[in-house]
């Protein structure tokens, strides 16, 4: 092993020192001064790639000489240009819009082979014009649900934002919102992701090989970032939906320095509503939630450059029944906000400094007569991360960095009266931990054929007191209690990360890779029941909770066609999951009395393999994919289930989903998702039995039912009229009039100031078009009398949304 | 936490639909079901059947075909082996094992062995020291209809569980368990509380019970006698489980709970051999 890693560096280092010279630079959006994340540059001559950073930023190595570099990105016109390399040079590139008309995208976008010749695998990038073109569930653009329709990602069914990687659990995913993370994105209890579209500029996925700087997540990273702000004009955006309506404000505060973005959104649900309810049993159910996202940038120099980025958004559910003088009020949210500098130290070292904070709470509080309940739990994470990019030669291009957390828990904390008499619950709660990671890994070109990633991550966990942890006897009574004092070591928990991937090009066009990565997680969620609730508690590990523990083995085949036009890749995968963590049968949440939550738990492990198939159309009129998964998900727990194995809830068969979009003119686009997959799987009763001469039901083995599959066809058309072409038709006109007229041509105004960039757009998206009863829930029925023998039982499915049409107006000036 | 689902399910009431289906619900392996208990001066007694599968014909009115006739029930204190005899109640016509040698005292363990087909499940339960309710008292919600109240001075030391029955003088047969008849004092330890009960369903009695026409209510007039038993642990787990099975009754929203049996064999025995440690209260409900 020494010889190898001695063997190594003296191959970095001789490379270090060959006569090679670097073009690094910033790639942005002309129109807004965005950053462009995961732009192309290539070396045509050299047949060498690299791609920018989460910042824009790119560097590349090259010998002397004179060369054709080539800036592309699929949204923006590709440009060449020519270079003489003979010192370090810097190119900050401004992509333009790619302004032919859309029946000429082909020949202007050019689509990269990137997918090919990278060494990551599992990673998908996908760009909110993307997305904003796919039908959306009540014409809400949705992140997640948009991720949910790619292969080896699994949703849970309609109502749900949950989604499973390679099966992994929903807290398996590391949700980065501008680095923050997030620990409940939805809204709505799933219905809707907390990801507001219009202020979103990038999203990527990495479902597999997770490269080295990620980690405390086993199955998947989302990281999603905002727009920093158009820095070249005010604009204001927005849209009018069926259940609610979006208005983003962005511009320069000084232009090409500085910007900022406000975006919010409310919900309407409540109004909409409340006629029907209050004519139903809900009466006195109120429910609305509402989210802000804000950033502001500034450009110190060429070299540095801030973001201060926030997110704050909440539910508010609220339930008043007068006449049994019941009173409930259940308000849960997220909360982030990030600071970063970006420093350029040179053309190959580029580094960011990242502090933000994370804040989830749920409270609920019930009153009824003099008694009067409250149920509190949350998570505040403070955290600081040190990342740099170096980038040595056009062979290497080293990542390191240092991260760090500090998380507070409240599991649970309950607190209850009546009238006088104040029941104990316990002491409030909390548990403080630190986490810690540092990490280094290299991206390799070893030959023309070969590209090899290897990291190495070393996480570390610590709880530290106050803490107590209750020593009980078999009866269950407390014997004894070990208090930790402030900053005591309660548990300590490392671990070594080792990441891998590589590459072998077959051709230009078709390439195999392999990858192995291992992954700690030291916060687990647990769910009590069967479907995403803001109830479900996080926890951090503790004596009790080891470490999640993930291997994962994949192996793929990418090839891309006509061009890259069409990009199609095969990949297998086995996974293994050590402590898994579930309730105890019986368990209750809110037993903190005298007793630490962890003691709730059960632990047992999972494994998942599987294959995935894909096929993307990147460019053209028509763009989309077809993905599909044959996979199986196991978990097994020597206290659940009588110790037996049994396949996850969403354990899928078969899974696939059709993507299509139509750019048909430049007034229309056709939007089409048909998703298809094997039905989820749940426990139902199985049998009877008379207890106490009362019928119950006796259920059947964990996740023994499988549920009918589910299809589904959604469609939506997009209208966006020409108003410029319409404007410049009026100028025509009244020019022609002034001159019949004799009158003055020059100052025509066809329109006032500020509408003069004014667009908008039509959306019409039907969910559920051939109004499919996709399984929601199963409930059991029985009529008659078991001791008359006239017993019948039946079973009901309750499907959530039938054939749902929604209209969206968006606009932009 | 409940209210959760009111949210959820006034989404429903908007957007939902709902159909009749079909279930093919995987093969179900049939179990044995115990209920046994002994009780203070009281000998033990035991009721023997077998579950159904879901879509299976369970009929009542055909006991036979439900109750276990050819059981063969022991039960010793350590020294005095007691073999339980059969016996058929002449109106319902269920098969009785009740005890003849043995009968309950306090601070004594009971280890109960039944064999049925050849195949033999044990459970060991203790009588412990009674805890006594401080007092009951009625509180009529629509006039003459309501709970009955207990004061409650909970013993000081975590780990103490109980079990509430109570019975109508004249017009129930059998003591009665309301819904989550048993509490333990996590909560409560120490302290001094009132709780209510309501009064339950009669067991054998489902139609009966909904034509009442206010089925679960005390009212004026009524003698009722309450039976506060104290339990063991493993005794309330059973208990706790049950009636989690029960509230959760297929409800998708909750996690599907297997009832943990005092026997062990989970997948063979459903049931619990409980031993009780009564005390006992009365409280007429009289007229305003």
């Amino acid at each position: 092993m020494k010889k190898i890693i001695t063997l190594y560096f003296l191959l970095v280092f001789t490379s270090l020192y060959s006569q090679n010279f670097s073009i690094s630079g910033t790639l942005k959006d002309a129109s807004n001064g965005e950053t462009v994340i995961g732009a192309n540059v290539y070396i045509k001559e050299l047949n060498k790639a690299a791609s920018t950073n989460q910042y824009g930023f790119y560097s590349l190595s090259a010998p002397k000489g004179n060369y054709t570099i080539q800036f592309s990105y699929i949204t923006f016109k590709t440009v060449e240009q020519q270079i003489v390399l003979d010192k370090n040079i810097n190119i900050n590139y401004n992509f333009l819009p790619n302004e032919t008309n859309l029946t000429e995208v082909e020949v202007n976008t050019k689509a990269s082979n990137q997918n090919v010749k990278n060494t990551q695998m599992g990673v998908i990038q996908l760009d909110m014009a993307e997305i904003k073109k796919i039908p959306a569930f009540m014409g809400e653009v949705d992140i997640l649900k948009t991720i949910q329709l790619l292969p080896g990602v699994k949703n849970a069914g309609d109502g749900n934002t949950g989604f499973y990687v390679r099966g992994g659990g929903p807290d398996q995913n590391l949700i980065l919102l501008d680095e923050a993370p997030i620990y409940n994105a939805s809204h709505l209890l799933g219905f809707f992701s907390v990801f507001n579209g219009d202020a979103i500029k990038n999203v990527t996925l990495i479902k597999g090989g997770m490269p080295a700087q990620y980690g405390g997540r086993l199955s998947s990273v989302l990281d999603i970032q905002m727009k920093e702000g158009n820095n070249q004009k005010f604009e204001v955006e927005g849209g009018i939906g069926l259940i609610s309506s979006r208005l983003t404000l962005q511009g320069p505060i000084v232009k090409n320095k500085s910007s900022f973005i406000i975006s919010a959104r409310r919900t309407y649900i409540d109004v909409l509503a409340k006629p029907f309810i209050d004519k139903s049993d809900f009466k006195g159910t109120s429910y609305f939630f509402y989210d802000l996202n804000a950033k502001f940038n500034y450009i110190i120099n060429d070299k540095n450059r801030v973001f201060l980025s926030g997110y704050f958004g909440r539910d508010k559910f609220a339930f008043t029944d007068n006449e049994s003088k019941f009173k409930t009020k259940i308000p849960w949210g997220n909360a982030t906000a990030c600071l970063r500098w970006n420093h350029i130290f040179n053309n190959k070292l580029f580094a960011n400094l990242s502090a933000s904070y994370t804040n989830y709470d749920f409270s609920f509080s019930g009153l009824q007569d003099d008694f009067e309940a409250t149920i509190k739990s949350g998570i505040n994470d403070y955290s600081l991360k040190y990342d740099v990019n170096y980038y040595p030669n056009s062979r290497h291009t080293f990542k390191t960095g240092v991260h760090y957390t500090f998380h507070i828990f409240t599991p649970t904390n309950v607190s209850a009266k009546q009238g006088e008499t104040t029941f104990d619950f316990g002491k409030k709660i909390q548990l403080f931990s630190h986490e810690a990671a540092a990490y280094i890994s290299d991206d390799w070109d070893i030959s023309q054929r070969i590209k090899l990633n290897a990291g190495l991550r070393f996480s570390n966990f610590t709880q530290v007191g106050p803490f107590n942890r209750y020593i009980k006897n078999f009866t269950g009574k407390i014997t004894d209690t070990v208090s930790y004092g402030l900053n005591k070591v309660v548990a300590n928990y490392n671990g070594l990360e080792p990441r891998l991937s590589i590459r072998f090009s077959l051709t230009n066009s078709s390439s195999i890779k392999a990858s192995y990565t291992r992954n700690f997680q030291y916060v687990h969620l647990a769910s009590l029941s069967s479907v995403s609730l803001p109830t479900d508690i996080w926890m951090p590990c503790t004596e009790v909770i080891k470490p999640q523990l993930a291997n994962l083995y994949v192996l793929g085949y990418f090839k891309n066609f006509k061009q890259n036009t069409f990009e199609t890749s095969v990949e297998v995968y086995y996974k293994t999951m050590a402590n898994q963590i579930e309730f105890k049968e019986g368990a209750q949440p809110a037993d903190n009395v005298f007793d630490n939550p962890d003691n709730a738990f059960t632990f047992g492990k999972g494994w998942a393999y599987g294959a995935e198939f894909f096929v993307k159309k990147r460019t053209g009129k028509f763009t989309g994919w077809i993905g599909y998964t044959l996979s199986w998900t196991w978990r097994q727990f020597t206290e659940i289930n009588y110790g037996q194995k049994f396949l996850a809830k969403y354990d899928r068969r078969h899974d696939a989903s059709f993507v299509l979009t139509y750019d048909a003119t430049k007034k229309w686009t056709f939007g089409m998702v048909f998703v298809y997959g094997t039905g989820n799987r749940g426990t139902l009763p199985n049998g009877f039995f008379l207890y106490q001469g009362s019928l119950s039901n006796d259920y059947g083995l964990r996740n023994s039912y499988k549920f009918v599959d589910y299809h589904r066809l959604d469609l939506n058309v997009t209208y966006t009229p020409n108003r410029q072409a319409k404007l410049q038709k009026r100028k025509n006109t009244l020019t022609e009039q002034y001159i019949k007229e004799g009158k003055d041509t020059t100052n025509i105004q066809v329109t006032k100031k500020w509408a003069k960039n004014f667009s908008n757009s039509f959306t019409l998206s039907v969910f559920n078009v051939y109004n499919r009863y996709n399984p929601y829930f199963i409930y059991l029925t029985r009529k008659g009398d078991f001791t008359a023998g006239t017993l019948q039982v039946g079973a009901k499915q309750v499907s959530l949304f039938p054939i749902l049409p929604s209209f969206t107006w968006n606009f932009k000036f | 936490m409940k209210q959760i689902l009111v949210l959820i399910l006034s989404l429903f009431f908007i957007f939902s639909c709902r159909k009749d289906v079909i279930l093919k619900l995987p093969t179900y392996q049939q179990k044995l079901v115990v209920e046994a208990s002994i009780e203070t001066g009281q000998p033990a007694f035991v009721l023997l059947s077998y579950s159904v599968p879901y879509f299976g014909n369970f009929d009542l009115s055909h006991p036979e075909q439900v109750y276990i006739q050819d059981g063969f029930v022991t039960l010793t204190d350590g020294t005095i082996t007691d073999t339980l005899k059969k016996i058929i109640f002449p109106n319902i016509a269920i098969p009785f094992y009740i005890g003849s040698k043995i009968t309950g005292i306090q601070g004594k363990t009971y280890t109960l062995k039944i064999t049925v087909k050849n195949n033999t499940y044990t459970s060991v339960s203790t009588i412990l020291n009674p805890t006594k309710l401080d007092s009951l008292y009625f509180k009529g919600e629509k006039d003459s209809l309501g709970l009955i109240w207990a004061n409650f001075t909970e013993p000081f030391g975590v780990g103490d569980f109980y079990q509430w029955f109570a019975k109508r003088l004249t017009k129930d047969v059998f003591y009665v368990l309301p819904f989550n008849s048993s509490f333990d004092d996590k909560f409560i330890d120490g302290k001094s509380i009132h709780f209510a009960y309501n009064r339950g369903d009669n067991p054998y009695n489902v139609q009966a019970t909904k034509d009442e026409i206010h089925p679960g209510d005390y009212s004026w007039g009524d003698t009722v006698v309450v039976k506060f038993c104290k339990i063991g642990r493993k005794e309330f787990e059973f208990w706790n489980t049950y009636y989690q099975n029960k509230s959760s009754n297929g409800n998708p929203f909750s996690a599907p709970s297997n009832i943990k049996s005092t026997f062990g064999n989970d997948l063979e025995v459903l049931g619990a051999f409980v031993a009780y440690s009564p005390s006992f209260d009365t409280l007429i409900i009289k007229k305003k």
